[in-house]
This record gives structure tokens, C-alpha cells and sequence, in this order.
């Protein structure tokens, strides 16, 4: 769970550009949408795309989705009760 | 300056119902919708999602389908009038993109056939198609830029400045479009449902819808344009705000801009494009407004959601309600979402209309709402509004050199600032979190205009309107959502590409940067996109309280460039840059003013002879220090000969500097000459080495300097001092 955890940190990272955040200062407990991070409605949906085609999952619920966006730690956990590929 | 009654004495339209007003009449009578499932190109993957798609188009050309659907409905048009008209304005979002997708898919590289891509050759084919010589604008504001083409036609004829314009919007089906709009989960795949409880989204559509307005009364009983109202949300560069509150101000503009009272519409054309959030918005501001609304539908159900081309659509189907007397039914509904508080027509009403109010809602929250009328319900309203000379505050530029200081220094040394600065450069006064989305393009558009504004000395006094002009818009979203398409076969389109790539993304950035809520307007003129937002913002700026923006830029891509831009040879160094100046009404404090007296095609007899005609009319006299010619690359020789014939003609004492030696090829480069001409006003000399001669003194002899552009186009900018201050 911690190694998935530390590689959505860098996934994040990279695919929403947050170029001031590290993947030590990334708080997985923070709120992710709507935080102080700033990300928003399009990052979401980037995030999805990133879930489908690196886990394998679709989200396509704006509830569920809202759950799973909530926090990283949040998506490494849907991610893992979800998935096969995870790694761990 | 008149202020006539502005009539509709042509309408033409095509849709997923068919083409022609008989045959959408009929459609809109019998509540049919024309959504079924994609079939106009092959998926890689996934079922068909439904799209409001023209069938019978399939005939091969060369020309793409944007500019065909478009000719279809102007003909219509035209039928209402005779002869050219004085003008021609058009909203698209997808130009000729369907054609480059297939271009790009087969590794096209002659860029002869790219000739169609841009925004502007859809206006620019109607008028060579129709004769017109006089002004041709391209306006690009997402979804409602059919509707702000209309409002800024409007204000053409009430200035005076024609007599009849072709307005209207036009979109064709697109794999950008198409995969965009799925890629941000905004598409119902069950078709559209408009305001019902279960709507799930849009259905991407295609289709043209154009208007011949005049100032000439036409013969027997024709609609009237009464008013238009524009606004930006300056919220977010995808989501409406959720309070309706720029949907509201548009609306709200258009009653005020026709004279009416909310108690007059007798119908409203809901923008209604069937998203949970769109429609949510929409009714919160139609209740804050209306008492008590007036019957109301959205035709989305049925023609689904044609982007540029729904607000032109749309104009025509509320000429046919006040004509007809036929209000549509809200098609696709069955239950009515309870929390939006409104009731929409379950099937088509028939009764007298007198005014009705149709919305047009876009990306970036730039909103338009117009005001169609019976002929004569109403008593003639004064709408014109008197404004000053545009007086520039701050000014500022960026080149390869880098900011407004970096490029000054060098152009005053007589050395050539043509490349492309760093993109730590060109977003070097921007904070990370801010742009960490936004590519080239946006990044410099911010960096301007907060250069402007500051350099303005208005201090809090921030900009509340945005007219903004590029040549090709954000290359690198529309470069990176196609090639992210192509390489996941389809699979994972980026939705952050997909809302950048819009032309009028950087613009509604500025907005949101300013909380700019007022008019935001996107030109999109090849090599006169910087002329085109000058022109409209002299239409289309009142505010006396707040200054506004005007900004010309466009990004040199390594890919697209070459392939796109006629002037940039393959294989030749990019250059890029843009300008951007901080404007108000009032010349007290202010830097110089600027004026665009000419604006024409070239392919008139005696566009050279009208041009200096306008120069001469101007208040006051011609004391030029400078003239800046454009001449684009690929019109060297035509332009070359026109700069001849004019000098041979005017006789003038100043000396002529081609600008783009000095700021390499791209499109919105006549943007940093006027801001060149800014800073000489300022620093009150033309430095000699700018010139390869002596330093010329602006004082009140010289206290002008004239910007020309050259080619398919002819146009002038002043930029001068004003000497009775």
C-alpha cells in the first residue's frame, strides 16, 4: 500500500504539473480536490484517465468519484481493493 | 453614428435537421430529434455516441466541411438581400480541423492543403464567395461565438459602419470535438435531455446558422436583431459558474441593450445543453431574472449542441418564433429536473411572439444573449452609447528578446528581437500554481497582461473587458490532444488539452486573473487577428468604469507552424510573441490612444484609395513620425507593390520600417509593432538605429505613428499622442 501510495504521489506530480509539490511535502491524508493544491474539475478527470490506463479501472460515476478523489490515500485504497496490476 | 432599427431580412440554417427554414420549421412542429449515433468517421474502439450529425454532405472536396455547411446556410442568407453585403462576421471553433485531422493522419506534409485550417478562411471563402470587400471578422468564443458574432454585427450597424453584415455561426463534426467533449464526461450516451432530471450531458453536433441583417428597411414583415448582452463568468476555464451569475449578466445586457423589461419576452431559447451543471446555472439565472419566465425550451434535445454554430442556429429558430408565432418544445424531455424550478414546453406552443431572448453559453464562461423582435412591437430605443478615442494606460510586449524592456532595448539598438524566448521567460512574472496547466500560448497571453495592467499605473483598477486576437490560438493543446489521441488509439484524450486548445482560452484566463466579467472576445484573423480585436473592442468597450485589455499573441510550434502559417517556411528559425495594452475611455493619465481607421479587403478596386480616404477623415491632421508596414512572408510581392501604390499615393514625409524584419514571422506580429509605436510615443523618439538613420522627435509635428498591414487585407492603426491634453 505505501509503495502504491509513493507512486501515485509522483503520478500526480507529473500528470497535473504541480511543479512546487515534491512527493515528500504531497500530504496523502490532505484533501485532493478543492485543496490547497488547487485541483480541480479537469485534474479529476485527468486523474480518471490515469486510473483507467495505468490500474485498469473506470470511473465513470461522479459519486464514486467523488469518494476516491477525496484524498491519495483514498485512491490508493480504491485502487487496490479494485485492481489486479496494482503492485501492492 | 446612427441608430437605426437593425432588421433580419435574410436567415439560413443547416442542421441535423436538414438545410432550409421550411424543412426546420417542420422538425421544431413534429418535436423530432435528429440525434443518432456517429457515423460521418470510424472509431478505433467503443460503441457510436450520439451527435446531431448532417447527412447528405458526403460529396469529396477539397474544401472542408465547416466552410461548406457554412456557404449552405449564407446562401440562404443572401437570398434576402441583393448584393454583396458591407460585411461579414462569423463565429467558428473548428475552421478546417476535420480536413487537418485527416491530413495528419496521413502524414501529410504539403502544406498547400492545410490552406483551410485556420479559423478565419471560413469568413474570408464567403467572401470571396459573395463579393464582399468590405470588413471580415472571425470570432472565437467557444459555444456562444455564433451569438457574439451576431451582438458585434449589431453594433457594426449601428455605428454606421455597414449597412448590411452576414453574421452567424458555423461548426462541423470533428474528431477534436467529438473525443474532447467525451474526454471531460460531458456527453449523454443516451442522447440529450435537455433540463430533465436524469440528463446526463450533451450530444456534440454540427451546423451553420447565419443572418443578413441591414439597416435598410426590407421589403414585408421581417424579425428585428433588438439588442445584445455579453459577460464572462471569470470562474473556470470549463464549468459555468454555479450561480448563473454570467449568464445573468448577459441576459440582463440584452434586455437593457434592447430597451425591454423581462415582462416583454415572450419566449426563451435556453442554451440548455443537457450538463447537470450547465442547466443547473441556467435556471438559477433565468429565475433571479424572470418573475415569472415566460414559456421556454432548448432545442438541444433535438439538433444537439453545434458549439459556434448554436448561437447562429438558434438566432434563426427565434426569427421563426416571432414570424410564425411557433415556440419548440423542449425535445428529449420526460421529467423535469425538480431543483431547476422552471417548465419547460413538453411540445411545440403556437402563439404570438413579440421578443424573444436565446442564450449562447461557452467555455471560459464567455456568455452571449440576444434579443429577437416582431417588426415594429416595440417603440425605437436609443442604444448607442458615446465613447472617446481607446486611450492606452499600459502597453506591453514580448519577442525573442523576452519582456517589454528586453525587446525595447534591443529594437532601439536597430537589432531584430525575431525568435522565441524560453518558457521560463515568457511566464517569468506568473506564479507556478497558476499556469501549471496552461502551455505556450496562455503563459505569454498572462504574462502580457499582467505587464499591461501593471505598467499601467491604475493600480487597483483592474480590467473588466478582454479583446484578444490570435492567429492560430493554443497550438500546443491542439498539437498534444491529436497526438495523444492517435497514440492511445483512441483510448485516453486528454481533457486538460481539450479545454486549452479552445482560441478563446487565454483570454478567459485574463478574466479570470482580473475578475474581468465584462465583454470577452476572441478574434482570430491570420495576420489580422491583432486588427480584428482592435476593431472590436472599439465596437464593443463602454465601460467608463473599468479599463480594458486588448491583446494580440501566437505561439511558434515546431510542428504546426511550418505546416499551418503560409509565411513560415520548413525548416526556418520560429519566431513568436504578442503584444497586449491596458485601455480606457478617458485620454487623461493616459500613454497615447490608439484607432483603427481602416479595415478592408484588398481585393476591392479601390480598397488603396478608400484607405487613405479614411486616414485623411480622421479629426486630426496626419503628422506621422513613422510608418510600420506589415507584409507577411507569403504575400511579399502583392504586399510590396500595395506599400508602393500607397506611399506613391500619400506622398508621406516619414520614413516606412517593415516591422517584421524586426519581429520575425508570426501571425499577431503587428501586435508588438503597435507596441514598438507605443514605446517610441512614450520615450518621445523613433531611435535612429530603428530606422538606419537619425533619431526622429515625436513632438506636435510628429506626434503620430501609423501601423499598415498589407496582403489579403488591407488595414491601418494610429497610435498617436494627444496634444490637446
Amino acid at each position: 500500500m505505501q509503495q502504491l501510495i509513493q507512486e501515485l504521489k509522483v503520478k500526480l506530480i507529473d500528470i497535473l504539473n504541480l511543479q512546487d509539490v515534491t512527493p515528500e511535502k504531497f500530504d496523502e491524508n490532505a484533501q485532493l480536490v478543492g485543496g490547497e493544491l488547487g485541483i480541480d474539475s479537469i485534474d479529476v478527470l485527468e486523474m480518471v484517465v490515469m486510473v483507467e490506463k495505468d490500474y485498469g479501472i473506470i470511473i465513470n460515476n461522479q459519486e464514486v468519484g467523488e469518494k476516491v478523489f477525496s484524498s491519495l490515500v483514498n485512491l490508493a485504497r480504491y485502487i487496490k481493493e479494485n485492481s489486479s496490476r496494482a503492485s501492492s | 453614428m446612427t441608430d437605426a432599427t437593425v432588421y433580419i431580412a435574410g436567415a439560413g440554417i443547416i442542421s441535423a435537421f436538414g438545410s432550409g427554414l421550411p424543412t426546420t420549421e417542420k422538425a421544431l412542429r413534429a418535436n423530432r430529434s435528429a440525434i443518432k449515433p456517429l457515423t460521418l468517421f470510424s472509431l478505433l474502439q467503443g460503441i457510436p455516441l450520439p451527435v446531431g450529425q448532417i447527412d447528405g454532405l458526403d460529396t469529396p472536396s477539397s474544401l472542408p466541411r465547416t466552410h461548406r455547411l457554412a456557404r449552405i446556410a449564407a446562401s440562404q442568407a443572401m437570398a434576402g438581400g441583393s448584393g454583396p453585403p458591407d460585411a461579414i462576421i462569423i463565429g467558428t471553433t473548428t475552421g478546417g480541423i476535420a480536413t487537418t485531422e485527416e491530413l495528419l493522419r496521413k502524414l501529410e506534409d504539403n502544406k498547400e492543403l492545410y490552406r483551410y485550417h485556420g479559423l478565419n478562411t471560413v469568413a474570408q471563402f464567403l467572401a470571396r464567395e459573395f463579393g464582399c470587400n468590405g470588413p471580415v471578422l472571425t470570432v472565437s468564443t467557444a459555444c456562444s461565438s455564433g451569438a457574439v458574432a451576431i451582438a458585434i454585427g449589431l453594433s457594426l450597424l449601428r455605428r454606421g459602419r455597414a449597412r448590411t453584415v452576414l453574421v452567424g455561426g458555423v461548426d462541423s463534426l470533428c474528431r477534436l470535438t467529438y473525443f474532447g467533449f467525451h474526454s471531460l464526461q460531458l456527453v449523454d450516451r443516451n442522447g440529450c435531455r435537455p433540463l430533465d432530471e436524469n440528463r446526463q450531458g450533451m450530444a456534440v453536433a454540427e451546423g451553420a446558422g447565419m443572418l443578413l441583417l441591414t439597416t435598410k428597411a426590407p421589403h414585408g414583415r421581417h424579425a428585428e436583431l433588438l439588442g445584445a448582452g455579453l459577460s464572462c463568468d471569470a470562474y473556470h476555464a470549463a464549468a459555468p459558474h454555479p450561480e448563473g451569475q454570467g449568464a445573468f449578466m448577459a441576459m440582463q445586457n440584452a434586455l437593457t441593450d434592447a430597451g425591454l423589461q423581462p415582462e416583454d419576452i415572450g419566449y426563451i431559447n435556453l442554451h440548455g445543453t443537457g450538463t447537470p451543471d450547465n442547466d443547473l446555472a441556467e435556471s438559477k439565472a433565468v429565475r433571479r431574472l424572470f418573475a415569472v419566465p415566460p414559456p421556454l425550451s432548448s432545442i438541444k434535445g433535438a439538433t444537439g449542441h453545434s458549439l459556434a454554430a448554436a448561437g447562429g442556429l438558434e438566432a434563426v429558430v427565434s426569427a421563426i418564433a416571432v414570424t410564425q408565432g411557433l415556440m419548440p418544445a423542449n425535445t428529449g424531455l420526460q421529467k423535469v429536473d425538480p431543483l431547476l424550478g422552471l417548465t419547460p414546453l413538453a411540445s411545440p406552443a403556437e402563439g404570438s411572439v413579440k421578443a424573444v431572448l436565446s442564450n449562447s453559453f461557452g467555455f471560459g464562461g464567455n456568455n452571449g444573449s440576444l434579443v429577437i423582435g416582431a417588426s415594429g412591437a416595440f417603440p425605437r430605443h436609443s442604444s448607442i452609447q458615446s465613447c472617446g478615442a481607446l486611450a492606452i494606460h499600459g502597453y506591453a510586449c514580448l519577442s525573442g528578446a523576452g519582456n517589454t524592456m528586453a525587446t525595447m532595448e534591443q529594437v532601439s539598438r536597430g537589432i531584430s528581437v525575431a525568435g522565441m524566448a524560453g518558457m521560463d521567460h515568457v511566464s517569468e512574472n506568473l506564479p507556478p500554481q497558476l499556469i501549471r496547466r496552461l502551455k505556450r500560448l496562455p503563459r505569454m497571453t498572462l504574462s502580457l497582461a499582467l505587464m499591461a495592467q501593471q505598467d499601467s499605473g491604475l493600480g487597483d483598477q483592474k480590467p473588466g473587458a478582454v479583446f484578444m486576437g490570435t492567429g492560430w490560438g493554443a497550438l500546443s493543446e491542439t498539437h498534444d490532444f491529436l497526438a495523444r489521441l492517435t497514440a492511445s488509439k483512441e483510448q485516453f484524450p486528454s481533457p486538460t488539452d481539450f479545454v486549452g486548445s479552445v482560441h478563446n482560452g487565454p483570454a478567459s484566463q485574463v478574466a479570470i486573473m482580473f475578475a474581468a466579467t465584462g465583454p470577452n472576445i476572441t478574434a482570430s484573423g491570420g495576420d489580422y487577428s491583432f486588427e480584428q480585436a482592435l476593431l472590436t473592442a472599439d465596437l464593443m468597450f463602454h465601460d467608463s468604469q473599468r479599463p480594458a485589455l486588448i491583446l494580440g499573441a501566437d505561439e511558434g510550434h515546431t510542428t504546426f507552424s511550418p505546416l499551418l502559417d503560409a509565411s513560415i517556411a520548413p525548416g526556418t528559425a520560429l519566431a513568436d510573441g504578442g503584444g497586449a495594452f491596458c485601455v480606457s475611455r478617458t485620454t487623461q493619465g493616459a500613454k497615447c490612444c490608439i484607432t483603427i481607421p481602416f479595415f478592408a479587403s484588398s481585393e476591392g478596386n479601390d480598397s488603396l484609395e478608400a484607405m487613405l480616404t479614411s486616414l485623411a477623415a480622421t479629426d486630426r491632421p496626419s503628422r506621422y513620425a513613422l510608418i510600420l508596414a506589415g507584409i507577411p512572408a507569403a504575400m511579399e510581392e502583392q504586399g510590396e507593390a500595395q506599400l508602393q501604390q500607397f506611399l506613391a499615393l500619400a506622398q508621406p514625409s516619414a520614413p516606412v520600417v517593415r516591422y517584421r524584419k524586426f519581429t520575425g514571422e508570426f501571425a499577431s506580429a503587428s501586435a508588438v509593432a503597435a507596441a514598438f509605436a507605443a514605446s517610441f510615443l512614450k520615450s518621445e523618439v523613433v531611435p535612429g538605429n530603428f530606422l538606419g538613420g537619425g533619431d526622429i522627435a515625436i513632438d506636435a509635428s510628429r506626434n503620430t505613428i501609423l501601423v499598415l498591414g498589407f496582403g489579403h487585407f488591407l488595414t491601418a492603426m494610429e497610435l498617436y499622442v494627444d496634444t490637446q491634453q
